[in-house]
């Protein structure tokens, strides 16, 4: 099982994303802020980052440039969840370098889906 | 419901900031924002809180929406305008949008202005209503970070921001609120750079510099081909930042630089539609 760290400013989406992947054995991280993400993504290492495009702060691309600025976080798998529209979504993972993306809101089975194919890379 | 507007000097940026989140929570563009970024954003954009509003639901004193009112000499602008999604199409919006204006014909200004989220056609359709007209289609665009494989051509000369204001002041077009002289007077970290290309071309361009973002451009070709110069710009700034991601919000639609953002790595992401309304004559 993974420790995934979800980097998301609303908490009703952190709480549900806890509920699904703690469910599936995962050890779930939650950060409100991209400054904060940053910090524990540093810290804690994990093997897997969720990242909302729309933070408060920094928004999801500038803080992927972060997350993908720091050796040891070089390889993590990114995933963008967001509502922006699927064409600009694809046009955002293909030019900042993510794994994926998933649109909001949310499809669980998708997301979990998703998760796990890249696990397994 | 009845509501009572009370202006937003009234509130703290904390308590601004929270019901600007929530307004925003399902919006066409996701862009929330921080309290630092707020207060930076009434900074820059000169944002009057005493005529800007929160709409409060007079029954319970529960905050519902809000819009700011950027003032400056001989106009308004309309900006941050949101109602919660529970009670949208209710009035609310409408309501927040007199008070503001209202106070703006007050004030004896001719014009107020707003950009609209292309494609958001409840907020452009209340905007029509108060009297706004389109006057114009601009871009947002975004470059993630990846380095440049060629030393750009010409000789560019970079700035601080004494001589990036000073450009500012000789830009010859119109730009919009954000992007305009005033704004960029009461930014930090702007900077600038000219160039010299061996065509003859010369061109400057100032923006904003953060650690991990460029943003705010303002492109400007005093000679030669503008798409040649602006990517001649671009490649020296994306040479000299190989690790910034960058923003360029709003490009005019047909700005000659246009092939120039696409030529490094530019794409759309969204437009906005800027309106103006003028006020009405007093006497009719």
């Amino acid at each position: 099982m993974a420790k995934i760290l979800y980097i998301e400013d609303i908490s009703d989406n952190a709480t549900l994303a806890r509920k699904v992947l703690t469910a599936r054995g995962h050890e779930f991280l939650w950060a409100e802020t991209a400054e904060s993400g940053l910090e524990m993504a540093l810290a804690e290492h994990p093997d897997l980052i969720l990242l909302d495009l729309g933070l408060p702060d920094v928004d999801g691309q500038t803080l992927s440039v972060w997350l993908r600025s720091e050796p040891e976080l070089e390889h993590v798998p990114l995933v963008a969840l967001t509502a922006w529209p699927e064409e600009v979504a694809r046009k955002m993972v293909e030019a900042y370098n993510l794994d994926g993306y998933i649109g909001k809101p949310f499809n669980m089975h998708h997301l979990l889906k998703l998760i796990s194919d890249l696990l397994a890379r | 419901m009845d509501i009572e507007l009370i202006p937003a000097i009234k509130f703290t940026i904390d308590e601004l900031t929270d019901l600007y989140n929530q307004t925003r929570v399902d919006y066409l563009v996701p862009m929330p924002m921080s309290a630092n970024i707020l207060g930076e954003y009434v900074h820059d954009f000169d944002v009057d809180l005493d005529h800007s509003y929160v709409a409060r639901a007079a029954e319970d004193g529960q905050v519902l929406g809000l819009g700011m009112l950027g003032l400056r000499k001989g106009r308004s602008w309309v900006t941050r305008l949101g109602v919660l999604p529970s009670i949208r199409r209710g009035g609310t919006g409408g309501a927040i949008m007199d008070a503001m204006l209202g106070d703006s014909d007050r004030m004896g200004l001719p014009l107020s202005i707003l950009e609209v989220i292309k494609n958001n056609t409840p907020a452009h359709t209340l905007f029509r209503k108060c009297g706004f007209v389109e006057t114009g289609e601009y871009l947002v665009l975004r470059r993630a970070p990846r380095p440049l494989k060629e030393t750009p051509p010409g000789e560019a000369n970079w700035l601080d921001s004494t001589g990036a204001l000073v450009l500012m002041d000789s830009y010859p077009e119109h730009l919009t609120w954000i992007n305009e002289p005033a704004s960029m007077y009461n930014a930090t970290s702007l900077q600038g750079l000219t160039i010299s290309l061996p065509s003859g071309g010369y061109g400057w361009m100032v923006y904003r510099y953060h650690k991990f973002r460029l943003s705010h451009f303002v492109l400007h070709t005093q000679r030669g081909d503008p798409h040649e110069v602006g990517r001649a710009l671009l490649a020296h700034l994306h040479f000299k930042f190989p690790r910034q991601d960058a923003y360029a919000e709003n490009v005019p639609e047909h700005d000659p630089h246009c092939p120039a953002f696409a030529d490094l790595g530019y794409f759309e992401v969204f437009r906005r539609v800027e309106m103006i309304r003028k006020r009405p004559d007093p006497r009719s």
